[in-house]
């Protein structure tokens, strides 16, 4: 009775056991299967992301080690790399003192609350708006209506509202990181908040805000349709002058003006006007990799700093 | 003696208190600045938008609605038909944020939860850098290595065009790779927002690493992967000389369609600003301002939609 009563219980248990066998199999099949389409997909990002960088440096290197492309003629980009950096470090004085005064009150001055929202929406709403509308933006407000016209000043005033957000945000964590009892321990000192900030938090913070100003640098470096109506696609005769009032182009601009609206009119040939965009394109990879290698480098340092205190 | 000393002391710490007063004053203006620009930024826009309508006398429903775009009227009389720039902006967009959202949710699925040290120590700086790729880079590759193919992939379908190649597919492309790293780094974050208790629970109940990434990682941080979609579109629609290098197109191909119509040149809102809005005066360019007025307010939209959905994640 008993043996006969056991049996199916026995059959039912078994049942459930290969039921549960095949849905962990299932499972385990599927895991597989989804972990293999991930690491695909991975891959296929990493090997683009690759070969980009691969194809880009290859592509210019013919160029790069032709010395007329390092000159000042049609084929050289001598002008392009000048007003690059040009308006790069006139686009940072500005940039940095502002925004670091900004990311100061927020962090230092201001009171937790409404205030920091309504600046932090703002930052978000203006680092959403295309920099193309932005450049539309600088072209009639400093270009036409602060009669700066084409110029420097009109791309670096542009520029400045371009990266404004971003600086903001990175100067704001570099204030943050640096530990409360500091300031705490200098204004138990007696100094003033603006002395603390001076002598105590600025100087602590001053690795991470100076990677801050390595990331807006690439920012500024890449950017060109802010720059198109603002500072003009062409030099004038000799673009070799601190002057900041004259229109001029810059790498990116020229690479565009080389490709698109320009392309024929310049009076190089089709595969040299190529040859000259393939090296500007090697040139941009290789300043924005340099970028990216010291700011990872100036972070590690920080990183070593602070272990090692 | 002293009590100079103590009155020089008092008058010292009153100058810097003073001071004090006013770098702070002087900090509050930058910060306000901010908000200065981007007002000035949505005035000026909007001041100078409406006049196509009020000066140029056209009809709003002709502006948004046609399709005909010549404002400089090289083709005889001036035409504002926007509605072909918009289509242009919204297929390319949308369409190439069809293929971002898989690769970039997968990928940072990938990096966060099941990669090796060695894949995240590879990946991590390339994404780093592409966030910061300047567009006419990726417009120049574009023009160099995607349109030869796309070209002579097109061509039974393009009917062996001379201009096969440039158009919408190329686009698509370029806004896949300059949208890409954006949102998986946005991705990533969002992901790596998450606790690791969310995921050692879901692991000690019995699931695999698989269920664990889809059941309890996902929608623990949907609402930030969200935003990152989002941001990922604001950037596309707003992304203009590496699109407007592969579009090459002056008018969107007459209706109706086959599938040749991404494989042609053509038009969308930013190639058209880029390369004209320079040249015009008056009502023509008056024209190009109400069309940034358009992609401000879409990317205002985005923005919105962005901060109301980061507003409702649980890990930030």
């Amino acid at each position: 009775m008993s043996l006969q009563e056991a049996l199916p219980v026995q059959a039912a248990d078994e049942a459930r056991v290969s039921a549960l066998r095949r849905l962990t199999q299932r499972l385990s099949v599927t895991n597989t299967i989804a972990l293999i389409i991930l690491s695909l997909i991975t891959l296929a990002v990493g090997a683009l992301f690759i070969w980009i960088i691969i194809y880009l440096i290859v592509e210019g290197f013919t160029t790069l080690i032709t010395p007329t492309f390092w000159g000042t003629t049609e084929a050289g980009i001598a002008p392009q790399i000048f007003n690059t950096f040009y308006i790069l470090i006139l686009t940072e004085i500005i940039l940095v003192p502002v925004s670091l005064a900004g990311a100061i009150y927020l962090v230092e001055y201001s009171p937790q609350g409404r205030f920091i929202d309504v600046i932090h929406f703002a930052a978000e709403t203006l680092s959403g708006v295309p920099s193309l509308v932005l450049g539309m933006f600088g072209f009639l407000v400093f270009a036409v209506y602060a009669h700066m016209g084409i110029s420097r000043l009109a791309g670096a005033l542009t520029l400045l509202c371009l990266n404004f957000p971003l600086a903001l945000r990175l100067f704001e964590q570099a204030l943050q990181s640096v530990p409360n009892d500091l300031r705490e321990g200098a204004l138990a000192l007696g100094a003033t908040k603006w002395r603390a900030i001076r002598t105590v938090v600025l100087p602590t913070a001053l690795p991470v805000i100076i990677t801050g100003v390595i990331l807006t640098a690439g920012k500024i470096i890449g950017e060109s349709a802010a720059l198109i109506f603002t500072m003009g696609l062409f030099n004038p005769g000799n673009v070799f002058t601190l002057n900041p009032l004259i229109p001029s182009n810059t790498l990116t601009t020229w690479l565009y003006y080389l490709k698109g609206p320009g392309a024929g009119t310049t009076g190089l040939t089709s595969a040299q006007e190529t040859a000259v965009a393939a090296g500007i394109s090697a040139v941009l990879i290789i300043l924005l990799l340099l970028i990216n290698l010291s700011a990872r480098a100036i972070g590690r340092f920080i990183q070593l700093r602070t272990t090692a205190a | 003696m002293q009590v100079a000393e103590s009155a020089q002391q008092a008058q010292h710490s009153q100058r810097s208190r003073l001071f004090d007063r006013i770098m702070s004053v002087i900090f509050l203006i930058c910060a306000v600045l901010l908000v200065a620009i981007i007002l000035s930024v949505i005035f000026f826009i909007a001041s100078q938008s409406w006049q196509v309508f009020v000066q140029g006398g056209v009809g709003f429903f002709q502006y948004y609605f046609g399709s005909f775009w010549d404002p400089t009227g090289a083709s005889g009389s001036p035409a504002y038909g926007a509605g072909g720039l918009i289509i242009g902006s919204v297929v390319t967009t949308v369409l190439a944020m069809v293929i971002v959202v898989p690769f970039a949710i997968g990928t940072a699925v990938f990096f966060t939860e099941a990669a090796p040290q060695w894949v995240i120590r590879i990946l991590q700086p390339l994404i780093e850098v592409f966030t910061g790729i300047p567009s006419v880079v990726i417009g120049f590759l574009g023009l160099v290595t995607i349109i030869p193919v796309v070209q002579k992939i097109s061509a039974p379908i393009t009917g062996n065009l001379p201009t096969g190649g440039y158009g919408w597919a190329t686009a698509i492309l370029v806004l896949v790779i300059m949208v890409l790293p954006t949102t998986l780094s946005i991705s990533i974050d969002s992901l790596r927002a998450v606790p690791d208790s969310v995921r050692e629970a879901s692991l000690a109940l019995g699931s695999t690493r698989w269920q664990m990434m889809w059941r309890a990682v996902i929608p623990a941080c949907a609402a930030s992967l969200g935003t990152a979609v989002v941001l990922g579109f604001t950037r596309a629609i707003g992304e203009a000389l590496a699109v407007s290098l592969v579009l090459a197109g002056a008018q969107i191909p007459a209706w109706p369609w086959s599938l040749a119509v991404f494989f042609q040149p053509n038009v969308n809102i930013t190639q058209q600003i880029a390369q004209n809005f320079q040249e015009t005066a008056g009502t023509a360019q008056y024209a190009y301002w109400t069309l940034a007025f358009t992609l401000l307010v879409i990317t205002l939209i985005f923005v919105s939609i962005s901060r109301f959905l980061s507003s409702r994640s649980v890990y930030k």
